[in-house]
């Protein structure tokens, strides 16, 4: 019953973690569109005058969307086309199952794994879900019943299956690398040192094959430059252009997901994971003391010089709008003074004196804000790309698929298995 | 040189070719209806005239043939227009030139459209601004304006048959080019219908495409989505009220439309702007097309996906339009020129200001530039996509960028120079295959010269009168208004009855942001137009859209219309 | 108790899609149908233990067979919707023939001992491919062989202009595009 147990505190980890990872990443997009295309970007909806710097859009979208009308096309296939916005959401969350968040957890003297299951075959489990993202997108565009819609149902399956090719093929040369399906084994693969200096991660020992992945999962995810499925300027929303209300917030969600999920997998084959560099997890173990007490000093400076900024914006702009947003760098200040707080009472409890399970919790607990803090970076590397380069036409994708990519996804695989058969 | 080329006609078809005096300056020659095309094709071939920039018909119902058609004649080559005429009587067919130019097809179809002069051998002869089921032509005098039509049913532009021998051509093209291929069936295609509210059609065009696959087979456009008459609405205005309305002609570039019309009408008047009022042209004229080429621009690159960009050229093009609204209180419908010079002087500090927001445009310009120059998605989307050649471009009736991005260095302002044009240094840009790579370049390229027109315009402006000293023409000042019985009088006259222009025909025009920009007007000594036909530059550059878009991908399409930079406004007028 | 459950539901989720497979007029719906059936059976694989032809079932058969599928009924000029000719002629036949494999499929099944249902996944991964490198090499390779001439096929498909008079049917239509 344990396992269970284990597995559904997992599940719900990943499903917060996913979730609050979309919100962040929808408030990031538009953030970061904005400071590329030197713009403010959301700025207006608030909560009692606290606009926490737009994040409280998303939250506002929800409300929206939830409350809209659900408008559906007349003609459609009911059956069909409700199911598919379920389809792409529930295909986004299941990748999850086999990333590797962390090494494990010592619960009650229980070593437990920090991924939700253990496949010996994770890695064609991701490979065999990220082929099903396909039914989704085609089902949406078909029972929509609408030209465009199938159009980029059909843009949509064909980049798909051109493109799952190429990101198998570039993962192979990973598994002979670090000879195994099993995500937890590349993980820990990564941990290891190349002439004792250089992380063993899967971008130093495989750097084409992450070129060809990381272009194989943008692909994947629909995004620009390879957002053909969509496609606003031609064939208007593509696949979900018939859908509305909570069922276009799926697809929304879905994409972000996505997101999350290529973010994750770029860094669990090619970034190490959980791993730290240079940090290996009995050295974290050892000085986990130190590294507490660093940390809580850290986080304590570092919120009390964010407080202070707002203080000083708070007499900055003493009354500037005259209604209830001149509350909001009151409020962040003293949020931030009560972080900062936080951190110098936990100084108080002594942290450098931290026995072998506190020892045990601070390593977890630093291997998957590592974790998270790489999936952060490679989502706004989505985000960052999106907003920089034109869109693909078609024939140039499949051209660069299957001309460009397949090929150089079996040379680099011939390459790596000459080397490995060599070394 | 251009006396010479109608007595060189009249030699050539001795007695039935007869000059028309004008006094404007406008070379016109009268021909019979069975000599038009031979004349035609003629002038086309010996004389060098390439281009037919447009068709214009006029009603006259007190004569025994009530309708005249005028076509506009230029010659690229050897710098001379020609305005040819022919009469017609109702339902008395002119014969068709749309085998000697294409932009003649149309051309014709407006003037059966809003006169209904029938063309005889015309290959599509179907309204083209009004709506099919439309009944009369609203610009015979004899229309009755006040009547509404009710008009509901969309146009299917392509029927069954049509698609039939689309898919027999298409199978044709591919066994000509493969030896073997498999049959098209007319079911494999599939028709789809670009506009006119789709994100692409700025503004509200409608393209319909047949598709197979994602290649376009055939494609045929619609436009008249917003038409609104504005040569009838003229001929209910005196002269000056006509000025709003060209603000909505090319929304983009409204000050260029005022501008071009008020020169087109000193000129029916015979007389000049002054200096100053001109060189105010050509400032307010190039800020003008810095913007339109910033919108074209802009919108072009997020048809292809690039949506940064928008941003920063959006953001200069803003900042212009700030100056411009203080300059004349409105940013898109500026309404700022007048007839015989300039609504008002410029304000304190513009000069300054404008220079600073030129660097702000050279910020904009070269952040694009470093986004998109060597961006390999970006050439790949628009080199040799919707390629036209010198040639066809010509004979569609292509101006400014358009035609220059084909390689040809044809700009109004330098072959035949107004507001002073003469006296400023710049190049004109060109490219080299005519594709929409070029296209987007020219452009760029352009607002470079129009800064440096600017810069020059700003350094050199005269002092001395805004307005010409013509009180038939110009409005008196106000403390003349109220301080004097006469002033209170010039102003009642020029208020009640508008500028007294003399009876005559003028063809004035100007290079536009999208190209020639004409207005072609006819005055019977009252004080509205008698007839007041505009030469908007994106009606004869759309008309080739549907021979551009053939045999490509949809988005290549999409990226060729952004690059044409067609404005509704004054596509449909 | 629970495992049987698990049983049944994907059994259900094999059998009950598998029927609409077979009796929907619409070409498309039996595509969707046929995804559960897929899905189903993967589920049976990994609910006896098979871990890796679960996954790869996914793989090979929903991620690219049926989505091939799809994409081809969905390019090509099929009646959509359109009920099929059920005349006496093609029934009889068709029935004969299912009739004989269904006694073909019962005859084996029951002829051969299944062992236990339900069993914990073990992993297979290394020694499967270690029989695929020994025991297996000549098998394994044929089926390589095998692939390497569809392959070229559908390379020499698509160079129609070349072989003009071969006339090709339908190329991948994928690669083609």
């Amino acid at each position: 019953m344990t396992i269970v147990f284990d597995t559904l505190a997992k599940i719900g980890f990943f499903f917060v973690l996913i979730m609050g990872l979309v919100v962040v990443l929808i408030w990031m997009e538009r953030k970061g569109a904005a400071f590329i295309q030197d713009r403010t970007g959301p700025n207006r909806a608030s909560i009692g005058g606290v606009r926490l710097a737009g994040l409280v859009h998303p939250v506002a979208d929800v409300f929206k969307l939830l409350f809209k009308e659900d408008v559906a096309p007349a003609n459609r296939h009911a059956a069909l086309y409700n199911l598919a916005p379920w389809l792409v959401m529930t295909v986004a969350m299941s990748t999850y199952a086999v990333i590797p968040f962390g090494d494990y957890l010592t619960v009650a003297g229980r070593r437990v794994p920090l991924v939700a299951a253990d496949l010996s075959v994770g890695l064609l489990y991701v490979l065999a879900i990220a082929s099903l993202a396909t039914y989704g997108v085609v089902m949406a565009g078909w029972a929509s019943n609408n030209k465009f819609t199938f159009l980029g149902g059909i843009r949509a399956t064909s980049q798909m299956i051109s493109y799952e090719i190429s990101m198998g093929l570039a993962l192979m040369g990973l598994v002979l690398v670090f000879s195994s399906l099993r995500l937890t084994d590349i993980v820990a693969g990564q941990g290891d040192l190349i002439w004792g200096f250089l992380p063993k991660w899967g971008v130093v020992v495989q750097p084409l094959g992450f070129i060809l992945f990381i272009v194989a999962v943008f692909a994947e995810t629909n995004r620009n430059p390879f957002d053909l499925p969509e496609g606003e300027s031609e064939i208007v929303a593509g696949f979900h252009l018939e859908y509305s209300s909570m069922k276009f917030a799926l697809f929304f969600m879905a994409e972000y997901a996505h997101m999350v999920i290529g973010a994750s997998l770029i860094a669990t084959f090619y970034f190490g994971g959980y791993q730290i560099p240079w940090l290996p997890r009995p050295l974290i173990e050892a000085n986990a003391g130190l590294i507490l007490t660093l940390k809580l000093i850290g986080v304590a400076l570092i919120s009390m010089m964010i407080a202070m900024l707002f203080f000083r914006r708070a007499q900055k702009e003493k009354g500037k709008f005259g209604d209830a947003r001149d509350r909001e760098p009151v409020l962040g200040a003293g949020l931030w003074v009560l972080v900062a707080g936080g951190a110098l009472a936990g100084l108080v409890l002594k942290p450098w004196t931290i026995g072998p399970v506190g020892a045990d919790m601070v390593a977890s607990l630093l291997q998957v804000m590592a974790f998270v803090a790489k999936v952060v970076f490679f989502a706004w590397l989505f985000i960052w790309v999106r907003w920089t380069l034109p869109r693909f036409r078609y024939d140039q994708l499949m051209h660069l698929g299957w001309k460009v990519w397949l090929p150089l996804g079996l040379a680099n695989l011939v390459v790596t298995a000459l080397v490995m058969a060599i070394v | 040189m251009s006396q010479k080329l109608v007595e060189r006609l009249q030699q050539e078809f001795s007695g039935e070719v007869q000059a028309v005096s004008n006094p404007q300056g406008d070379e016109t020659i009268f021909v019979g209806r069975d000599k038009l095309v031979d004349v035609l094709t003629h002038l086309r071939d010996t004389e060098g005239c390439e281009q037919l920039s447009d068709v214009v018909g006029v009603d006259y119902p007190d004569r025994d043939q009530r309708f005249e058609v005028n076509y506009l004649l230029r010659s690229w080559k050897n710098n001379q227009r020609i305005i040819v005429k022919v009469a017609a009587g109702e339902d008395e067919p002119v014969p068709t030139a749309t085998g000697v130019y294409r932009s003649a097809d149309w051309h014709e179809r407006e003037v059966f459209d809003l006169l209904g002069v029938p063309f005889d051998g015309h290959p599509d002869l179907r309204r083209i601004l009004c709506h099919h089921q439309f009944e009369g032509h609203a610009l015979r005098k004899d229309y009755p304006i006040e009547q509404g039509q009710e008009c509901s049913r969309p146009e299917h532009l392509f029927s069954d048959q049509d698609i039939n021998a689309a898919a027999r051509r298409a199978t044709n093209l591919v066994t000509e080019l493969e030896g073997a291929g498999d049959e098209i069936h007319p079911s494999d295609l599939l028709t789809v219908n670009l506009g006119p509210s789709h994100p692409a059609m700025h503004g509200a065009l409608r393209a319909e495409v047949l598709i197979d696959g994602e290649t376009i087979i055939e494609a045929r456009t619609e436009i008249g989505y917003i038409h609104r008459c504005f040569e009838k609405e003229a001929e209910d205005h005196t002269w000056a009220q006509v000025m709003p309305y060209t603000d909505r002609l090319n929304y983009c570039s409204a000050m260029l439309n005022n501008s071009i019309y008020a020169s087109a009408v000193e000129k029916l008047i015979g007389i000049e702007a002054t200096p100053r009022a001109q060189a105010i042209r050509v400032i307010v004229g190039e800020l003008s097309r810095i913007i339109d080429h910033l919108v074209c621009v802009c919108a072009n690159l997020v048809d292809v996906g690039a949506l940064t960009n928008y941003w920063y050229l959006y953001n200069v093009r803003e900042s212009i339009y700030e100056s411009l609204e203080k300059l004349c209180g409105s940013r898109l419908t500026t309404n700022y020129a007048r007839i015989g010079g300039m609504s008002h002087d410029l304000y304190d500090g513009f000069e300054t200001e404008i220079l600073h927001k030129l660097k702000e445009m050279d910020k904009g310009n070269s952040d694009v530039m470093k986004l998109i120059a060597r961006n390999g998605i970006f050439l790949d989307r628009t080199v040799d996509v919707g390629v036209i050649n010198q040639e066809d471009a010509l004979s569609f009736g292509y101006t400014g960028p358009c035609l220059r991005a084909t390689g040809l260095a044809y700009d109004l302002r330098k072959s035949s120079p107004y507001w002073g044009y003469e006296n400023y240094d710049f190049a004109i840009p060109t490219g080299t295959s005519g594709d929409t790579h070029d296209r987007i370049m020219v452009r760029m390229a352009e607002m470079v010269q129009s800064r440096s027109i600017i810069v020059q315009a700003l350094e050199n402006i005269p002092d001395g009168p805004l307005n010409v000293d013509d009180h038939s023409v110009v409005m008196p000042p106000k403390e003349k208004v109220y301080d004097s019985i006469e002033g209170v009088m010039n102003q009642f006259k020029l208020v009640y009855e508008g500028i007294q222009v003399p009876a005559g025909e003028a063809y004035g025009f100007g290079e536009g942001a999208n190209g020639e920009l004409g207005f072609f007007c006819v005055s019977d000594g009252t004080g509205n137009p008698y007839r007041l036909k505009v030469r908007p530059p994106c009606f004869p550059i759309f008309s080739s859209y549907a021979f551009l878009a053939q045999g490509g991908m949809i988005p290549d399409a999409i990226a060729t219309l952004g690059s044409l930079n067609i404005i509704a406004g004054e596509l449909d007028r | 108790m629970t495992s049987d459950l698990v049983f049944i539901l994907l059994a259900l989720l094999t059998i009950v899609p598998a029927v609409w497979v077979v009796f929907s007029p619409n070409i498309v719906h039996a595509g969707f149908a046929l995804l559960f059936t897929l899905f189903g059976v993967a589920g049976l694989y990994a609910y006896m233990g098979a871990d890796f032809i679960a996954v790869t079932q996914m793989m090979v058969y929903i991620g690219g067979v049926l989505v091939l599928v799809l994409f081809t009924v969905m390019m090509t000029r099929v009646p959509l919707g359109k009920r099929a000719n059920y005349g006496l002629d093609r029934f009889v036949p068709a029935g004969v023939l299912s009739l004989a494999v269904f006694g073909l499929l019962y005859k084996s099944i029951t002829s051969v001992d299944w062992g236990a249902g339900h069993t914990e996944a073990v992993p297979t991964v290394a020694e499967i491919g270690t029989n695929f490198m020994t025991n297996y090499i000549f098998p394994f390779e044929y089926v390589s062989l095998v692939l390497l001439a569809a392959m070229i096929g559908a390379a020499i498909l698509i160079r129609e202009e070349k072989f003009s008079e071969d006339e090709p049917e339908n190329g991948e239509t994928e690669v083609q595009s």
